[in-house]
């Protein structure tokens, strides 16, 4: 019996062992060989000798078994290995492409208002007068509109020189209350370092009864806005003018690049203006026909946004499609 | 507006006030600070006083000075001409430090020693006032020989820069921004006591008559004056240095003072030559427009209120008889007016069109307390006026209105108390309500939110608490919010497809859109002030700015450019419709041990793959969109749900090579058809299915689509979807190729037997035979 298991363990491979096997167990196998010789025993031994017979048999089928699971295992494992690479020569080899820094800043403000119950709203971008600036409160030669250098067309028509024109749009269209954003873009006759001709705009509105919406309201939203978008920053409203609305105010935040200590981006004010914005101005809500309203309005650039959250240095980069900076939001 | 903190101190006393509170406090009281800047003269620039000036031995334009700088006399070598005329110069002793480390030190100059410097104005940390050096008089102060300059605090100033917004006209002065800063500071302004001046025993009337035609909407104030020479003043042209004015000639620079000091229009015209050879002038004043105010003499047009002067008439430094004129026009009616002219507007209207200061007095008496330096300096008795009516506005609030629009409770004794500071008139001050009267200079306040306005800004906006505002719920889910999110979604499956969101601008050039036979806007509708000869349309694709970015792309070394771009376009109507566009160029792969670095160029089969991934299934026909940057031989229309959606092809190897990019392919796809739809499942079978090869033999010139149309035209029930998998063909096959068409063949209700399936296979065969003409393989 030993040599039997002996023979059983020494076994290198799968291929052997299978080998020992039809020599042990097959049907001309030493196994068959030994029950061969019951039928030539004599009735009384006959049972001893078979039970003996059989427990040998069920003690080497243990240690074959055993045998079997250690080379199977082996050889598992000596195919894995010949199935080894060299795992970091595949990083580049993914194709995926990245949106663009504005668009994505733009998604985050919208993901911010859609959260706080704002419906998303849209207009043309080919305007008239009365939706862009006569129903804002800019009457013709307002000095206000000498701000805003209009791109005009041919038939009087006009490109919205901001996304406020839709404002005006979704109160002619629907009833208070109003609680609406309007991202978009906006175009201006300009270029340079810090102006292009086509930029993008994010207009905010909410509209209720009389004595509702006031100037306190307006700070509360704006601040919390603000900190989803920069994180831990200080918050300063200044007062300001906007023909639309009264009272106004521009609203800065504490610079994110020297934390208020003054730098370049900041003209060393520590400060940096992302916001304007203002309780509606009565006249707006006349040119629509709201009478016993209150509410407020604001109004901000994304790109200026973008270019401070991830400080990209030239706004006209943006317009270019240039991969190099397009990559790095991947 | 910039002004300085000397100037201010005229008009407020600051004294107690640091820079920086200042600085804050204007950025609280809305006059947002652009920049601030501390004057800083250098020590050891001290006032010298020139004892003798005599030309160098040996240089021509050098001078040899022997000056009294309080320690004693120093020889110091000059190269300004205008150092002759001087008595009083800023001199930088040896051991200065001026700025940009200049250092001053004991020098030769050929040959002459030179102990220190005589400097201008830039050299000390002041603004250019020009060419030469600087010289001192006592405007800045008593002049003591051997003080340092920085001691004179009316030069060594702080400069600030206000950015003002377009409705505070009434703060485009000094005056005017000490005024305001009187109520943030709860300050009174400071009374100006002017010095006597002589008067000419003649009165003006004997000189010059006014004479009014009509209604006229401007006030008027003239006065005569007669004087021997100008005497210019360093403070003057410091400050106007400081605050950015031109400098000209002497009493051109004492009316810009004057004006920027007050806010009052002030212009002086030679009087002698209006009369010309007569003794006496008739002003004559009347409008022919409303807000057009002329004033002519002998139907010579001497000026336009608030809009212009003849150069004919201005008095100059020679002048020795001044018919000086003070004006006062509203803005909102001059600018109407002047909205419809091409009148040259000379550099007041900046001032007149947000509102110049109505007091005309208070610039009379600013300007001549400067003019009159000596006794040569008189007046004619009496002035020339005309005054126009004016109604001032009333406006009554309720302190109860206000704090709701605040959202906090504002007391009404504080409202009235700012208000009256601010000189507003008060009516009736019962209970909450009273009414306002608003001064003239704030032509802006018309009613109770731009008062609420007026008090936010007093009280600091700071010092308001945030409130949170409860709000009706309600779904605000509109149907432009659901196009938003979808948008993104589909962005985002664009960039896992391996493409970069592209922004461009929503112009074209229309040659190149015209070159590449796309329709562009209408020459009646089209821009009429474009920016830029290449940015003078609307665009009416997407394409040629996606094909701009890919070349500048290939002009930075990218070898595959993948971009898309959802927008708007317009057609001819100038409609306007937003598509997304695609563009994929070069390598379709990025370059790695994938490929041996040398990826494919991208192929028809890949961008389709890429625009499936991005919009899903759709199916191809042959294209029926035509311009000039589609490949007639591969490009495609795109079906999607059964409607052509827009369209895909390689672009055009003539373009390919105009841009000299690689090989390239370009898609536009309609947004409206790709917005989601409402899906119904239907059942799913629970039979085995069989999967059926067929291979026919059809012209090579026949489509798919026309195979797969027929196909689709049998309707039959078990045939679950059908796709072409191979195309072979040979010389054997001469015109035409084989056809392999997998079937995937399905029933609802049962096992489907040998049988079925022939039938099915035959059915097709049968269908094909007849209609395209095809034969088994």
């Amino acid at each position: 019996m030993k040599h039997l298991e002996d023979k059983i363990t020494q076994a290198s491979n799968l291929e052997s062992l299978e080998k020992i096997r039809v020599e042990l167990f097959g049907k001309k196998g030493a196994l068959a060989a030994e029950f061969a010789k019951l039928k030539d025993i004599p009735g009384p031994e006959k049972k001893a000798f078979a039970e003996g017979l059989n427990k040998s048999k069920a003690a080497l089928q243990a240690v074959f078994d055993k045998q079997y699971e250690i080379l199977k295992a082996k050889e598992i494992e000596a195919m894995l290995k010949s199935e080894e690479i060299d795992v970091s020569l595949y990083g580049n080899v993914a194709q995926k492409g990245a949106l663009h820094p504005v668009m994505e800043t733009m998604d985050k403000i919208i993901d911010y208002f859609v959260a706080m119950n704002f419906a998303v709203e849209s207009g043309p971008m080919v305007e008239d007068d009365f939706h862009n600036f006569e129903a804002l409160n800019l009457p013709k030669y307002h000095p206000a509109r000498d701000m805003q250098d209009t791109f005009y067309f041919n038939d009087g028509g006009l490109l919205r020189t901001h996304t406020s024109p839709v404002q005006i749009r979704t109160m002619l269209q629907s009833k208070p209350p109003i609680r609406m954003i309007a991202p978009g873009s906006v175009f201006r006759r300009d270029y340079d370092l810090t102006h292009t001709p086509m930029f993008h705009q994010v207009e905010g509105l909410v509209v209720d009864e009389e004595g509702k919406v006031s100037f306190a309201n307006l700070k509360s939203i704006l601040t919390d806005f603000l900190h989803h978008m920069f994180g831990d920053v200080e918050v300063r409203f200044r007062p300001s003018f906007f023909p639309f609305t009264e009272p106004s105010a521009e609203v800065d935040i504490s610079c994110i690049f020297c934390k208020g200590d003054g730098c370049r981006v900041c003209s060393h004010t520590g400060w940096l203006e992302v916001l304007g914005c203002g309780i509606v101005d009565p006249n707006v809500f006349k040119s629509v026909g709201y009478e016993g309203v209150s509410g407020y309005a604001f109004g901000l650039g994304v790109e200026r946004f973008a270019m401070l959250i991830h400080q990209i240095p030239d706004l006209r980069s943006l317009f270019e499609g240039d991969i190099r900076l397009l990559e790095q939001f991947r | 507006m910039i002004v300085t903190r000397g100037w201010l101190s005229e008009f407020i006393d600051l004294e107690d006030i640091s820079d920086e509170k200042l600085y804050e406090t204007f950025n609280s009281i809305g006059l947002e600070v652009d920049s601030i800047k501390r004057v800083d003269i250098p020590s050891k620039v001290v006032v010298g006083k020139i004892i003798s000036c005599q030309k160098h031995p040996d240089a021509d334009k050098l001078n040899v000075c022997q000056i009294d700088v309080g320690s004693g006399t120093r020889q110091i070598v000059c190269g300004a001409a205008n150092v002759v005329d001087a008595e009083f110069v800023a001199v930088a002793m040896i051991g200065a430090t001026l700025p940009a480390d200049f250092e001053i030190k004991f020098a030769t100059l050929r040959g002459v020693d030179s102990e220190g410097m005589v400097c201008a104005s830039s050299e000390i940390g002041l603004p250019s006032m020009g060419k030469g050096i600087m010289i001192l008089d006592d405007s800045i102060g008593e002049l003591e020989v051997g003080k340092e300059l920085r001691q004179y605090d009316k030069i060594n100033d702080t400069i600030i820069e206000l950015e003002l917004t377009a409705n505070r006209g009434d703060c485009l002065s000094i005056h005017g921004v000490a005024r305001d800063l009187s109520v943030a500071f709860n300050k009174e302004l400071k009374h100006i006591e002017y010095k006597d001046i002589a008067t000419e025993k003649l009165g003006i009337a004997r000189v010059a008559d006014l004479r009014i035609k009509g209604e006229i909407d401007a006030n008027l104030c003239y006065k005569l004056a007669i004087t021997e020479d100008f005497k210019s003043q360093i403070l003057i042209d410091l400050r106007l240095a400081m605050v950015g004015v031109e400098l000209d000639g002497i009493l051109a620079n004492i009316l810009n003072y004057s004006t920027h000091a007050t806010g009052v229009i002030l212009r002086a015209y030679d009087a002698k030559s209006i009369l010309g050879d007569s003794d006496k002038m008739l002003l004559q004043v009347y409008s022919e427009e409303k807000g057009i105010v002329s004033i002519s003499s002998n139907d010579n047009i001497l000026s336009i209120v608030g809009v212009n002067q003849n150069d004919a008439v201005v008095a100059g430094d020679s002048s020795t008889m001044l018919l000086l004129e003070s004006s006062y026009i509203d803005p909102d009616i001059l600018v109407e007016a002047i909205s419809q002219t091409d009148m040259q507007k000379d550099d007041f209207y900046y001032k007149t069109s947000r509102g110049s200061e109505s007091d005309l007095a208070s610039g009379m008496s600013y300007l001549s307390n400067l003019l009159s330096v000596d006794d040569s300096y008189r007046y004619y008795e009496g002035h020339l006026s005309v005054e126009s009516k004016w109604e001032p506005t009333h406006i009554s609030v309720d302190s109860k209105e206000i704090s709701l629009l605040i959202g906090q409770e504002i007391e009404r004794n504080k409202i009235i108390t700012i208000l009256k500071n601010l000189q507003f008139g008060m009516k009736g001050r019962e209970d909450n309500k009273f009414t306002v009267t608003v001064p003239r200079f704030r032509h802006d306040i018309k009613n109770i939110q731009d008062i609420t306005e007026e008090i936010v800004r007093i009280i600091g906006i700071n010092n308001i608490d945030a409130k949170r505002l409860s709000f009706v719920e309600s779904n605000r889910l509109t149907d432009t919010t659901n196009r938003y999110l979808f948008k993104k979604s589909l962005r985002n499956r664009a960039v896992s497809a391996g493409l970069y969101e592209n922004v461009s601008y929503l112009f074209s050039h229309r040659d190149t859109l015209l070159k590449y036979g796309f329709d562009v806007v209408d020459e009646k509708l089209d821009l009429a002030n474009p920016i830029a000869e290449d940015l003078n349309t609307l665009r009416t694709t997407l394409l040629p700015n996606l094909l701009d970015a890919a070349k500048r792309n290939v002009n930075y070394n990218e070898k595959s450019i993948g971009l898309f771009e959802i927008g708007a376009m317009f057609d001819s109507q100038r409609e306007q419709r937003e598509v997304l566009s695609v563009l994929f160029s070069g390598q379709n792969a990025t370059e790695s041990v994938l490929n041996s670095g040398k990826p494919k160029m991208i192929d028809f089969g890949s961008f389709v793959q890429k625009l499936g991934s991005i919009i899903g299934e759709f199916s191809l026909v042959k294209c029926t969109q035509s311009n000039g940057l589609i490949h007639p031989y591969q490009s495609a229309d795109i079906i999607y749900r059964g409607q052509k959606c827009g369209y895909l092809s390689k672009l055009h190897p003539v373009v390919q090579e105009e841009y000299g990019i690689e090989d390239t392919f370009i898609a536009q796809i309609d947004m409206d058809s790709l917005l989601p739809i409402h899906i119904d499942v239907t059942p799913i079978s629970k039979f085995q299915g069989v999967y059926k090869d067929l291979s026919v033999v059809v012209d090579s010139s026949l489509p798919y689509s026309e195979v797969d149309k027929e196909i689709s035209s049998l309707e039959l029930e078990i045939l679950k979807r059908w796709y072409p998998v191979d195309i072979y063909s040979d010389e054997s096959l001469g015109e035409k190729q084989s056809l392999t068409i997998r079937f995937y063949i399905q029933s609802m209700h049962k096992t489907l037997q040998d049988e079925d399936i022939e039938e099915t296979i035959s059915a097709i065969m049968d269908r094909l035979e007849q209609s395209c003409q095809a034969t088994l393989r």
